[in-house]
């Protein structure tokens, strides 16, 4: 076994026991990104030699202090690291400097962990497969031509490439779980106020939340318990006791009662994905649980409440990339043709459909119609997750319908706005939710299973999906 | 249906006649299919704007630590001095 083969909680073991030191963590995930990353292009900007520099430090001191110690990790290009290129995959923003950390990042270094790179993305966010990165797109690497996912397809790719062994995405509706399912990762994303998302560019600030990207689940519950926490400068933050999302682990499941989404099945979900998700079901019985059937009626209008409420935020958030304070600048004769001149630059194609499908929505004469409308059936759609939560403790659905597709195979935006099917009404409701990888399909490409848990039951969310984790 | 003149306009872009068109088609099939949340019943539902239990909330107004001039100025576009410099607003 290799160092990049192990774990955080190994990693951190053998660090402490001066087995191995950060400087070799790091030379040898420099190894693989030397080795590898040609053909992956999981990242934006790598600093290996700030990160060596740091792991000679860490390797000084004395007390072995920090959840991730000598972790190396990988940051989605859209969180500020204070000093580095943030660029949220657009070329808007190129040679954007960070005047902050994000407070992810700010926990993070805290614990002790090296940030190694800014991974590759779907132009601040918009995408499922990493196509729209206004740079180049990155490769899955289990298999070169297919695509990650997206939109945090780079941190999904750099932890299965073994460049970095944990990373953070931010998923607005399935960007982190998607690329998770899609590379045979774990992808959490925690319910909405429980990581801040101060320094995050925000996409949609109703429904983004950063969640961590890693190789099994006891590693996401780590990383969970260093991030998350209540943060006064995100007003959306929520004040609650602390925890320790690794409490559950291995613990019985017995009792629990698990919910299978009925519409779901009535979606077309490729057969091998089925497979898998009925080899959990058997899983989950014989540890205990109880299956139960759950209806959620209004599942399928999921989908076009999301794309109407998502490029609605999108619309107001993305208008201050004008380039009057930072990023690119086109001078044209006056203020309002210097901002168009701009952001019609700036933006990429998905960015601009995205801001014009949101103006279009909020505009005058058709508020009533769409965004209301939408934020209406979000409502409807929370409650009946609502209800299903005081019969079950979990969820059990497939994170995708399919599994990875090639670069370039899917042509129409709706079509691509269908990957995300079964991830984007956790975001509605706020909910938390983890892809955790179970088998693969015949080309050989992995396979994720989506538990949805409560608000805030992470910890018990964690305990299942480590059940159901094969091997 | 769509303006895309006004859409675009309001958004502050300004796409060349190609782009308009193809945009325009794509912006056509998606709100076409938004449609089927007429279906819905959404009468006296409430809208939800923010999830179940964010509940926002003020900081004291005490001043606090801001972010440096320097790190600030790392990204002067049209910065002047203490100030931005833009093409005059006023009287245009």
């Amino acid at each position: 076994m290799t160092i990049t083969d192990l774990p955080i909680s190994s990693l951190i073991n053998k660090l402490r026991n001066k087995e191995i030191t950060a400087r070799e963590v790091i030379e040898n995930y420099a190894k693989n990104i030397y080795e590898k990353e040609e053909n992956i292009k999981a990242f934006i900007s790598l600093d290996i030699e700030k990160a060596l520099k740091r792991a000679e430090e860490l390797d000084k001191m004395d007390e072995k202090k920090g959840l991730l110690f000598g972790v190396p990790v990988a940051i989605k290009d859209n969180m500020n690291v204070k000093n580095c290129e943030t660029t949220a995959g657009s070329k808007i923003l190129k040679r954007y400097i960070s005047p902050y950390n994000a407070t992810v990042v700010k926990k993070l270094k805290e614990e002790n962990a090296i940030i190694i790179g800014k991974t590759n993305m779907d132009e601040f966010a918009m995408g499922s497969s990493n196509e729209n990165s206004s740079f180049f797109p990155t490769h899955n690497p289990v298999n070169y031509d297919y695509v990650p996912g997206g939109s945090s397809g780079g941190s999904a790719a750099a932890v299965k490439g073994e460049e970095a062994l944990a990373a953070l995405g931010s998923d607005t509706g399935g960007s982190v779980r998607e690329p998770a399912a899609f590379c045979g990762i774990v992808g959490l994303k925690p319910t909405y106020g429980l990581v801040s998302r101060y320094g995050l560019i925000a996409f949609s600030s109703s429904l983004d939340q950063i969640g961590p990207l890693t190789k099994n689940v006891k590693d996401s519950a780590i990383m969970l318990n260093a991030i998350a926490g209540f943060d006064p400068h995100d007003e959306t933050s929520v004040n609650i006791k602390k925890e320790d999302y690794t409490e559950l682990l291995g613990k019985e499941i017995k009792g629990k009662k698990i919910g299978i989404i009925k519409e779901v099945m009535e979606f077309n979900i490729q057969e091998e994905i089925k497979e898998e998700l009925n080899k959990t079901i058997s899983t989950l019985v014989k540890l205990g649980a109880t299956i139960m059937e759950i209806s959620i009626a209004h599942l399928k209008y999921a989908l076009p409440a999301y794309y109407i409420v998502a490029p609605s935020e999108a619309s107001s958030n993305l208008s201050r990339f004008d380039g009057v304070r930072y990023g690119l600048t086109l001078q044209g004769e006056n203020l309002t043709s210097t901002y168009e001149l701009t952001r019609t630059e700036g933006f990429g194609e998905e960015v601009k459909r995205r801001i014009l499908i949101g103006t279009f929505a909020l505009s005058a004469g058709y508020y009533d119609a769409y965004y209301l409308k939408a934020s209406k059936v979000r409502k409807m759609l929370a409650n009946e997750f609502e209800k299903a939560f005081e019969t079950v403790d979990t969820l059990l659905l497939p994170t995708t319908a399919t599994t990875a597709f090639k670069l370039g195979e899917k042509k129409s935006p709706l079509e691509m706005y269908m990957s995300d099917i079964f991830t984007i009404p956790v975001n509605l409701a706020g909910l938390p939710a983890i892809s955790v990888p179970h088998g693969s399909d015949k080309n050989g490409l992995p396979i994720g299973i989506q538990l949805i848990g409560s608000w805030f039951k992470e910890k018990e969310l964690l305990q299942i999906a480590y059940a159901v984790e094969p091997g | 249906m769509i303006d895309i003149d006004k859409i675009e306009k309001l958004a502050a872009l300004k796409l060349k006649e190609k782009e308009k068109k193809a945009i325009l088609n794509d912006l056509e099939e998606i709100i076409h299919y938004f449609e089927i949340l007429k279906e819905v019943d959404t009468e006296d539902v409430e809208p939800q704007i923010y999830t179940k239990e964010a509940c926002l909330f003020l900081r004291k107004d005490k001043a606090e630590n801001g972010l440096n001039k320097e790190d600030l100025e790392k990204n002067k576009t049209l910065a002047s001095g203490n100030f931005y410099r833009v093409k005059h607003i006023i009287g245009e």
